[in-house]
């Protein structure tokens, strides 16, 4: 690691009067980052109950004072999280004041979490239909039959809430409430700098390439605010207000950053085509294992919740999810957000676990 | 200099030694003699130029549209597809091995290459000049008084949006998007043609190819989605009902003995 070097000498006379405060907050923030470092990740417990492929099935365990004050849990509907294939679910479970998962843990919700692990080369053919109908089909089955019930309810997020947007329409019984957030559905909505990027790729020729590494698709991501994702967010640290625990906070984020899985080719080819190219999902064109998504057969109450500082979903191409449902308990709700804040930030970790705690309540 | 675009793995001491670093050399266009620093009448042109100078040799050197669609032209910038058609680095296994019109094919990809980065980078350096126009524009009302760190920060802060600004005014414009895609496509493309003579190669030595593994994968595949479904087909059928204890214990007790 080389040392961090300010060269102050072109700040003459009282332009480079607090070059010497700035440099020594430059290396006491520096000093704090590095110690910041190893922090951990992920807070709850859980133990894997079912595994296909590369994909886990993670059931997180009761909190012991939310057992206790709900003793009847084990008969409650299960809720399942499907995750975007994009990134790693931790940030649902970041930190104990920061974590979605935890909070519906303490509402006494039974919780079960996908993880799709890590394509490797072994899984460059696999397509939306293997998510959908296998990966999250499988932990939907295996969630039914191991706790004897007809139903779960299901929470999609971003990526994954598309994956459960796509499972619902094709098996209506199996999800009895559907809560998605940051979900986009209308893929062509004007601000959508990701798909503008896309639209012209040869998705052919992507599939060929083989699995896209995390790096990439990261570097993509970055690339749509790359000043303020890259550099002014560093910069910030040195505005003087960020304790030691604030660090760990950021540090935590962008652990969950910079750690994107690969993607197995064909899957992201195709949710490229079908979705960003040819926005097939909101034209009713869209086919999986031969049969129509049809949104309109999504009849079950849906909750949806997006963020309305979302430069990755705009929310446009979320809240236009209410023009195609056929489901007559419909509550969509755009919260002051970016969008990883919707997942980390102090606002959504207060706003968005109460927000699907109430709504899932009321619909027992 | 690092950056995130360069090093994609968590490395959050070294991002922000960058950043920094960054917001120094930013420090420096603002007391350039002329800008004001000094107490003398700001010359706005010296410090856009400055800036402008500055930002585009980052956005040029950061590859700010990502690896995902530049890396081809950035050997060693460490992902995306670039990261893998260099990665198949010099002879024997690049376009030289290959028969003469293969060898072709991927001279002009890389040609092809070299081409759109050219024409990207006409577009960064009209992203770099349209921001320092707007600092400079919107920091006169900004500047003077005694300098101070909160001070440069806000000035800081005024920069970062005018870069973001400049940046999301050109990049998503309709030519800026297709050359991205185009790009993309042509790094691709070299990568399956780098590809294609690997296996070549991968023949004559009598190794599997990609196609023949995908091939296998996919038989594997399908074996395992019938057994994962015969399995579930076995976990959701009713088992009989079980009988009585008493008549457990009656068979049992029939059974003969070995």
């Amino acid at each position: 690691m080389r040392p961090f070097s300010a060269d102050a000498s072109f700040l003459a006379g009282a332009a480079g009067a607090f070059v010497p405060e700035l440099t020594l907050r430059v290396a006491d923030t520096l000093a704090r980052l590095r110690q910041a470092r190893d922090v951990t990740v992920g807070c709850s417990a859980k133990r894997a109950v079912w595994s296909f492929g590369k994909t886990t099935l993670f059931e997180y365990l009761p909190l012991r004072e939310a057992a206790r004050d709900a003793p009847q849990r084990s008969a409650a509907r299960p809720l399942l999280i499907c995750f975007a294939l994009v990134n790693r679910p931790y940030v649902l479970d970041l930190q104990p004041d920061r974590s979605l998962v935890r909070r519906l843990l303490d509402a006494g919700l039974s919780v079960y979490l996908i993880d799709w692990g890590d394509p490797d080369d072994a899984d460059r053919c696999l397509d939306l239909e293997d998510y959908v109908e296998r990966h999250l089909g499988g932990c939907v089955r295996h969630i039914l039959v191991s706790r004897g019930t007809s139903s779960l309810d299901l929470l999609g997020v971003c990526q994954g809430g598309v994956l459960s947007l796509c499972y619902t329409a094709l098996h209506r019984r199996e999800v009895a409430n559907l809560v998605t957030l940051t979900t986009p559905v209308d893929f062509h909505t004007p601000d959508n700098l990701l798909s503008k990027w896309v639209r012209e790729l040869d998705t052919e020729l992507l599939r060929q390439s083989g699995n896209v590494p995390g790096e990439a698709l990261n570097g993509l991501f970055l690339a749509l605010m790359p000043f303020r994702l890259t550099q002014q967010k560093y910069v910030r640290l040195l505005a003087g207000n960020s304790d030691q625990r604030a660090l760990e906070d950021f540090v935590r984020m962008e652990r969950w950053i910079f750690d994107s899985p690969p993607q197995a080719a064909v899957a992201l080819a195709e949710f490229i085509r079908w979705f960003y190219q040819e926005n097939r999902l909101i034209r009713g064109t869209l086919r999986i294992g031969g049969k129509r998504v049809d949104l309109a057969a999504i009849v079950q109450p849906v909750l949806n919740l997006y963020a309305l500082g979302d430069h990755i979903v705009p929310p446009a191409a979320s809240a236009a999810m209410e023009r195609c449902l056929g489901s007559r308990d419909y509550t969509g709700c755009g919260i002051d957000t970016g969008h990883i804040g919707m997942y980390a930030s102090r606002k959504g970790a207060d706003e968005i676990p109460s927000r699907i705690i109430s709504w899932l309540r009321k619909r027992p | 200099m690092q950056n995130p675009f360069m090093s994609a793995a968590f490395k959050p001491d070294l991002a922000f030694t960058g950043a920094a670093e960054r917001f120094f050399e930013l420090l420096k266009s603002f007391s350039l003699p002329g800008a004001g620093a000094a107490g003398a009448a700001p010359d706005w042109s010296t410090l856009a130029g400055s800036l402008a100078g500055q930002f585009e040799q980052w956005l040029k050197s950061s590859q700010s549209a990502g690896p995902w669609f530049t890396a081809a032209s950035a050997p060693g910038s460490g992902a995306g597809f670039g990261a893998a058609a260099s990665s198949f680095g010099p002879l024997p296994l690049g376009a030289g091995a290959a028969p003469q019109q293969d060898a072709q094919r991927s001279w002009d990809l890389v040609a092809r290459l070299a081409q759109l980065q050219a024409q990207l980078a006409s577009y960064w350096s009209e992203i770099a000049h349209d921001a320092a126009q707007r600092f400079v524009t919107r920091m006169g009302a900004a500047a003077g008084g005694a300098p101070t760190l909160d001070g440069a920060l806000k000035l800081y802060e005024l920069w970062v949006n005018c870069a973001e600004e400049s940046y999301a005014a050109t990049v998503r414009k309709e030519e800026f998007c297709r050359l991205q895609a185009q790009l993309a496509n042509a790094s691709a493309a070299l990568l399956v043609e780098q590809r294609r003579h690997a296996e070549t190669l991968v023949r004559a030595f009598g190794l599997p190819s990609r196609n023949e593994v995908d091939a296998l994968y996919a038989q594997l595949k399908e074996l395992r989605t019938q057994l994962a479904e015969l399995t579930e087909a076995r976990r959701a059928k009713p088992r009989p009902a079980t009988a009585p204890a008493r008549d457990r214990r009656s068979r049992r007790a029939r059974k003969p003995r070995a």
